[in-house]
């Protein structure tokens, strides 16, 4: 891993692939990781590519395996992670691929639908098993007991020719939600010229698709007529009932159909062998084959970004490699291209473009360049402020969080996770709660490590004080001094100790706040100043850096003339503005005390005076001539406005002028220095980053207008860099570090003092 | 009722000495050997009220950090980590310490003194002293 103080050179470098061998150098390239293509084809639409045949037969393949995938998950199996090395294949492989992948969706969906078909049978002989042995025997019993007189009709009817008023019977099964309404449908309906009765089954039967169980009404309807009979099977065929014959003599049929589920259960379970045999191949042979192909894909899409020579003979791609692998890029398609018998060659060719930023980290730098990124990736060898991040993120969330005992469990748990990173049952964790707290583990080590020390400072342990050192107030001074006798103590609630009494205070304490405070009832007065003019200062401090560290990029990039023009201005501003403000914090620390505390100078009222050029002649100076001296300072600072705002602009206006008007000797520069006809097949981004180092080498032709708008735009980039950096730096506004250090103690507080 | 001058800053020596002439002399002679409270017969150990010196934890914290922010990046073994961990040590060493400075700083010349209820003055006095 190189230094992460800026990012790794990069180099554009570009390929020439010979055909034959362009998809096993690709493919060698992908697996390394060294490169980045760059779109050489960007004009031309997604279809029209050369390779775009290829592509979609990847996808296709890939729609498979997604059939293949949701066969296995509605199995309720799991596909094992791929593993080992899994380069990708070779073109001629992809045809076997496809046959066996085919193959197998092929026989998934035969004894998928098989087995449909099969259950399907099997639940309604199930049912006919259960309709026939259902004993509705009250009424069977009813039409044997007439024997002969079954023939003869119940009712002497009027007169008049009758239909056939033989009993028939109309058995079968309907769902049990549905009972209650056919049974009245059919009352009505056929006004009582049937009997039927309704019974449920014992045990439920599993649904043939969902595979819910549902306990079925069986049902079994005597009626005479043939009017009757029909209306019956259509109002029973709305209720998508099951009918099935009705036979007396059960006993045979019974018997015929308990072989027969018999036999289809003995088939089901044949199926459902082979269907788990199926899907065990599918097991092994989809994840893998789900690598290959995608890899494949990616290798066709990148080729697809590859520009074809004119002698058809080879590809042309440009790609951002870093310097420092060039030799390796440079073996690689040696090696890959050395089977096929071809030779590719990589040549670094010069480009206007800016490079893209590349920072190498491990797995402890990782999450902390994750942060930085995510507030905006810096420019090209740009001052990477990931190394600073590492130390003060983790330090001002300390700062806002200040606890012994909570910052030591916070490091405890962080420190579990580390030690067990490497346990496969941490990867493979699925939920992605503990995904995001596994990745963060680092940082919230050093979050915990750092809270535990500035806990100890804010003498907080789960907010509580503890008196590691003796307390810097002496109690029975004030109260010996003051006659504060016991009666006095009975009728004052409230006292407050006095320092200017002598003994009350007898020295700072050597490690954080004193113990004395968490007693107080006045400990945010004092708190809040501390906390609100430490928040002041770290932050200034952590800007200086900032300003400081932007003087790394003018001096690498050559511009000089920020250095005058921006770096010393936005110093002087802050140091002359919130420097001074950190100065009279300090010296107000040291000079004033408690002898004429009635009299202290308030910094507020002199900071505020300082701007509106007034004088409150209640608030006593700091030092003499502190007017003079504020007067000065806010001048100054005003002053070096309006230079950094056009001081930029005006320089860089300037050279293009000087430029300009010695035209003649430009233009001889100008062939030789771009003697190689545009080298780059992709170059004239109208990008406005360009690297600052090559300023001098641009066209002389611009209007002046450009110039302007293109320089205010990398003042403005610049800004926005310095904002960027310093939000890094100090990302919480440095005003929420004091109220967010108090506000965590003050919910323990209160539940304790329930 | 004698007043306490304000600490400042100067030389090393004229720190200490200044802090040693600045310090009241102990004021009346009850505050040497302060009464025992009841709790004493006890046996519970008490914190007993001392003067603090700034000048020394100064030394010992500006002597700790320095160690860890000047000299240790030269123990760092060479190795591509190296200015990784050389920042870092850096980094923490600065800001460990200014906060610890700016804590001990606030707190010496205090304007006010802590408020406290009559049953917290009560049992401070006759448990702490």
């Amino acid at each position: 891993m190189g230094s992460m103080f800026r990012s790794e050179e990069v180099a554009l470098v570009q390929l020439f692939l010979p055909t034959a061998a362009a998809y096993t150098c690709v493919s060698r390239l992908g697996e390394l990781g060294l490169v980045e293509f760059r779109d050489l084809n960007a004009s031309v639409s997604a279809f029209q590519r050369r390779f775009v045949v290829d592509v979609r037969r990847c996808e296709e393949l890939e729609k498979t395996f997604t059939f293949l995938q949701e066969e296995v998950q509605r199995a309720g199996l799991v596909l094992p992670p791929p593993e080992g090395r899994l380069p990708a294949p070779p073109p001629r492989d992809l045809l076997r691929i496809q046959e066996e992948t085919e193959r197998l969706a092929q026989e998934l969906r035969d004894v998928r639908g098989n087995q449909q078909a099969l259950r399907v049978q099997l639940h309604q002989l199930q049912l006919h098993a259960a309709v026939l042995g259902q004993g509705h025997s009250p009424q069977l019993a009813a039409t044997h007991t007439y024997g002969a007189s079954e023939r003869t009709p119940l009712l002497q009817a009027p007169g008049g020719p009758h239909q056939d008023l033989r009993v028939n019977f109309v058995a079968g099964a309907v769902e049990p939600h549905k009972a209650p309404a056919l049974e009245r449908l059919l009352w009505r309906a056929c006004r009582g010229f049937l009997i039927a009765s309704f019974r449920e089954l014992e045990r439920p039967l599993e649904h043939p698709v969902t595979g819910e169980p549902a306990t079925w009404m069986t049902f079994l309807i005597s009626y005479w007529g043939e009017q009757i009979g029909q209306k019956i099977r259509k109002i029973t065929d709305c209720f998508h009932c099951h009918i099935f014959p009705f036979l007396e003599q059960e006993e045979a049929r019974r018997a015929a159909l308990q072989q027969q589920s018999q036999e289809l259960q003995e088939v089901l379970g044949e199926t459902e062998r082979f269907l788990s045999q199926v899907l065990g191949r599918v097991q092994q042979l989809l994840p893998p084959a789900q690598v290959q192909v995608r890899k494949m894909k990616a290798v066709y899409l990148a080729l697809n970004q590859c520009s074809m020579s004119t002698t058809h003979k080879c590809l042309i791609a440009e790609t951002w490699c870093a310097a420092r692998d060039l030799p390796a890029l440079q073996e690689a398609l040696r090696d890959s291209s050395m089977e096929e018998g071809v030779s590719a060659v990589a040549h670094r060719i010069p480009s206007r473009d800016m490079p893209p930023t590349l920072i190498r980290t491990n797995r402890f730098t990782a999450s902390f360049q994750g942060i930085v990124d995510a507030y905006g990736v810096g420019r090209y060898q740009e001052v990477n402020p990931a190394p600073y991040t590492i130390v003060t993120f983790p330090f001002l969330f300390a700062v806002m969080f200040g606890d012994v005992g909570h910052g030591l469990l916070m490091f405890l748990f962080a420190l579990a996770m580390v030690l067990a990173e490497n346990r496969p049952a941490m990867k493979a964790a699925q939920n992605e709660i503990w995904q995001t707290f596994f990745g963060g583990r680092y940082l919230l080590l050093l979050m915990g490590l750092f809270s535990v020390y500035t806990g100890f400072i804010y003498n907080e342990c789960f907010s509580r004080a503890s008196s590691i050192f003796p307390s810097g107030w002496s109690v029975a001074a004030m109260a010996n001094q003051s006659g504060w006798s016991d009666a006095f103590l009975a009728q004052h609630t409230m006292l407050t100790l006095d320092p200017n009494v002598t003994g009350v205070f007898l020295g700072p304490y050597p490690f954080g706040i004193d113990p004395i405070w968490s007693l107080a009832a006045n400990h945010l007065s004092f708190l809040n100043s501390f906390k609100m003019k430490m928040s002041v200062i770290l932050g200034v401090v952590h800007m200086a850096f900032g300003v400081v560290l932007g003087v790394f990029n003018h001096m690498h990039f050559g511009q000089r003339h920020r250095l005058l023009l921006e770096t010393l201005p936005e110093l002087t501003f802050l140091l002359g503005l919130f420097g001074y403000l950190v100065f009279l914090v300090i010296y107000k620390w040291l000079r004033v005390s408690a002898t004429n505390a009635a009299s202290a100078p308030s910094i507020l009222i002199h900071f505020i005076n300082m701007f509106l050029f007034s004088h409150s002649p209640t608030n006593r100076p700091l030092y003499p001539r502190q007017e003079v001296v504020q007067a000065m300072l806010v001048v100054l600072a005003l002053a070096m406005v309006p230079v950094l705002l056009l001081g930029t602009p005006l320089h860089l206006l300037h050279r293009h002028r000087r430029r300009r008007r010695r035209p003649t000797g430009r233009k001889e520069d100008k062939a030789g220095l771009l003697g190689l006809p545009d080298a780059s097949v992709n170059c004239w981004g109208s990008d406005e980053e360009k690297a600052g180092g090559l300023e001098d080498e641009q066209e002389a032709e611009e209007p002046t207008v450009n110039v302007q708008v293109e320089s205010f735009h990398r003042r403005t980039q610049p800004v926005h860099r310095h904002c960027s950096q310093e939000t890094c730096l100090s990302s919480i506004p440095r005003r929420s570090l004091g109220p967010l250090a108090v506000g965590h103690r003050q919910p323990l507080t209160q539940f304790l003092s329930l | 009722v004698r007043v306490r001058r304000p600490a400042r800053l100067t030389t090393l020596g004229a720190r200490l000495l200044r802090m040693r002439s600045a310090l009241p002399s102990r004021g009346p002679e009850n505050l040497q050997r302060p009464p025992l409270g009841p709790a004493s017969r006890l046996g519970i150990p008490r914190p007993a009220m001392t003067a603090h010196s700034f000048a020394l934890p100064v030394i010992i914290f500006t002597t700790f950090w320095g160690l860890i922010g000047i000299a240790g990046p030269w123990f760092v073994p060479k190795g591509p980590n190296r200015g990784v961990i050389i920042t870092m040590l850096v980094a923490t060493a600065v800001c460990c310490y200014l906060f610890w400075l700016i804590a001990i700083l606030a707190q010496l010349n205090p304007l006010f003194g802590p408020q406290l209820k009559n049953e917290t003055i009560w049992y401070v006095r006759f448990l702490w002293e």
